[in-house]
């Protein structure tokens, strides 16, 4: 007998069962199976056979079945085991499908496939007018952080700053955050006592757990922790104003989300605003476009250009 | 992405197999009459393999095996029915990390502006959050914050004229030039990649097949006129390469710079003593280094070429005149 054959009426047998089987009953049942005269061989197959199930995720269950708990039976609870009945509309499991192979993630294209049997007719129709979306190289420790912050685990990592630095660090995960096409992980660092947020495409090491985590506090939200725009991380309070050519104005609007135009110059310069927080780094921003931009306020952001310029240019 | 399933020849591990069955038989058991080439698609699988799983079901069900216990699969004209399967007629649960993996992608890609797919992708990602719950997800729904990228404009005139192959007047401007210029291009394919949208298109005004990020278009004007696609390479073009005319620019970079390394393409990088770094990248056009060189100030130094580190001088005075 095959060992796929053994393990479908395996599977069948103890899903279907109301009270759970002893080894002796599942024996007598699947005779082609574990029939065999030698019991201790047949036992050990089976044992094996069980941890190939649990291995797949099929929940197996073992239970006294009498009162002495001196035998033990095992049961598939159909409960764990069958997926919820979720009704996709075939758009829903096409962009599912786009998003699991855009990403080129076996495992969540897997996971798409448990989802098909829920799916109305038309998937192929959905999937053959989808869109081309191409993933690149993805965070390879991205399921291993979504798993600590699911459960709130502690995690131990290698991280590198943006300056360079390398140096370990223990974390209880509390929140992830996508911006700007990039995840952090947002957390308490627990030998700085403090919330933190660090870049997975920094991480220098994989993930090891270290146990449970903690609790957030109160009131805690993941994306105030991340830097949000060319003014750091949060809601920027001030703002600082920028003047751009017409060659550039509407990309310098482009580029920064709550970047906004509030008026034209007389020489036709599109004068926009831009959330700010003295000590930022704006300035860089600024200078990116060259000649093409010119900071008006407040006078700070000014003053640290020009001052830029001038070493730039006593460097020569 | 290239796809191994279908040239695998060596079998396959039976717990692998297993899996799949216990997925594979609760959508044809409710879709009957499903093609062979639906499910092979779907599923990511030979038709060999597909039909070997079959053949084995035939035998199996529930003892005593009488002729009602058994499964019956009927496989005919390319379309499978199956029966008696009550107990396979639901699937099992994806594992834990397959579903965290896909609710993490779902969410990355559902913020993509301008994705056709995003707000099906929301509500299959709301669904089944709400279906599996904590036992698969944990509380990750709630702790996850994704902000959308900045909406991109002409997706819709790019997308058209690609399908319809229409030329296209565009604006553009090319970081590496620092410049915007009108142009004209034969938009074929239109596809994001990392969060960003690109059109790959023949232009004209090169003569070759260029990459264009959506982003970077000022405007867009239809031509009336159309183009027979060339077939090229599309979305599967790396988004850079090296072409022989590119100068070897050399720059030290201090600490707070060191970035630069990992945004930009480099041919090589050694360490510095300061904690700083020295590399080298190819460009072909010195436009954009002016510019990333004043917005480094001193975290930055060019090593070569010389022109370069004249030409960031001459850009750095036409700056500071603005400042007067």
């Amino acid at each position: 007998m095959q060992p796929l054959e053994r393990l479908v009426n395996l599977v069948a047998l103890l899903l279907e069962t109301r009270t759970p089987l002893t080894f002796d009953q599942i024996r007598s049942k699947l005779t082609e199976a574990y029939g065999h005269e030698d019991v201790n061989s047949a036992k050990r197959m089976f044992e094996r056979d069980k941890d190939i199930l649990r291995d797949i995720g099929v929940p197996i269950e073992v239970r006294s079945v009498d009162v002495w708990e001196a035998e033990q039976g095992y049961t598939i609870p159909r409960d764990r085991y069958y997926l919820p009945e979720i009704t996709f509309t075939p758009e829903e499991i096409s962009a599912l499908l786009v998003a699991a192979r855009a990403a080129g993630d076996r495992s969540a294209e897997d996971a798409v496939r448990t989802l098909l049997s829920g799916a109305e007719g038309g998937i192929m129709s959905a999937l053959a007018g989808s869109t081309g979306a191409i993933g690149g190289a993805r965070d390879a420790r991205l399921p291993a952080v979504g798993e600590a912050v699911a459960s709130l685990r502690r995690i131990r990592f290698s991280y590198r700053t943006a300056r360079g630095d390398t140096s370990e660090r223990v974390v209880d995960a509390y929140g992830l955050v996508l911006r700007g096409g990039r995840w952090y992980v947002v957390g308490r660092d627990v030998a700085r006592d403090e919330i933190r947020s660090f870049r997975l495409s920094r991480f220098a090491s994989d993930v090891a757990d270290e146990g449970d985590g903690s609790e957030p506090p109160d009131g805690f939200r993941a994306a105030d922790h991340v830097q949000a725009g060319p003014w750091g991380p949060g809601e920027a309070k001030t703002a600082a104003v920028v003047a751009f050519s017409p060659e550039v104005a509407w990309l310098a609007t482009k580029g920064v989300a709550a970047a906004e135009a509030i008026g034209t110059r007389e020489d036709g310069w599109t004068l926009v605003r831009v959330p700010w927080q003295p000590g930022e780094s704006l300035a860089g921003w600024v200078l990116s476009f060259g000649p093409d931009a010119e900071a008006l306020e407040p006078p700070e952001l000014r003053d640290e250009i020009v001052s830029r310029l001038e070493a730039a240019l006593a460097a020569v | 992405m290239p796809r191994s399933d279908g040239a695998r020849t060596a079998p396959r591990k039976a717990s692998e197999r297993l899996r799949r069955l216990l997925v594979v038989v609760p959508y044809l058991v409710r879709h009957p009459g499903t093609p062979v080439d639906e499910a092979m698609e779907l599923f990511g699988v030979s038709e060999q393999e597909l039909l070997d799983d079959l053949d084995l079901l035939f035998v199996s069900g529930l003892p005593p095996y009488g002729p009602g216990d058994l499964i019956d699969v009927d496989v005919q004209d390319g379309r499978i029915w199956i029966g008696m399967a009550d107990y396979f007629s639901r699937p099992l649960r994806p594992m834990r990390a397959e579903a965290l993996a896909l609710y993490l992608q779902g969410t990355e890609l559902a913020e993509t502006p301008g994705l056709e797919e995003a707000p099906a992708l929301s509500s299959a990602l709301d669904k089944l959050a709400g279906a599996l719950g904590p036992d698969a997800l944990g509380g990750l729904p709630a702790r996850v914050a994704a902000t959308a990228g900045s909406e991109v404009e002409w997706l819709e005139d790019l997308r058209r004229a690609t399908t319809e192959r229409e030329r296209l007047r565009i604006e553009y401007h090319a970081l590496s030039t620092a410049e915007t210029t009108k142009r004209e291009i034969d938009p074929e394919e239109v596809f994001v990649a990392l969060g960003n949208w690109y059109v790959a298109a023949w232009d004209h005004r090169s003569d070759a097949e260029r990459l264009f990020r959506a982003d970077r278009i000022r405007s867009v004007a239809r031509t009336g006129e159309r183009f027979e696609p060339r077939g090229l390479e599309g979305a599967g073009r790396p988004l850079y390469t090296r072409g022989d005319e590119d100068l070897d620019v050399r720059l030290r970079l201090s600490p707070d710079a060191r970035w630069v390394a990992e945004y930009y393409e480099t041919t090589s990088v050694s360490e510095l003593d300061d904690g700083g770094l020295e590399i080298a990248l190819p460009a072909r056009r010195l436009e954009w280094l002016e510019r990333l060189l004043l917005r480094l100030g001193a975290d930055a130094q060019v090593v070569e070429p010389k022109e370069l580190k004249d030409r960031v001088a001459e850009l750095a005075r036409r700056t500071r005149k603005r400042y007067v």
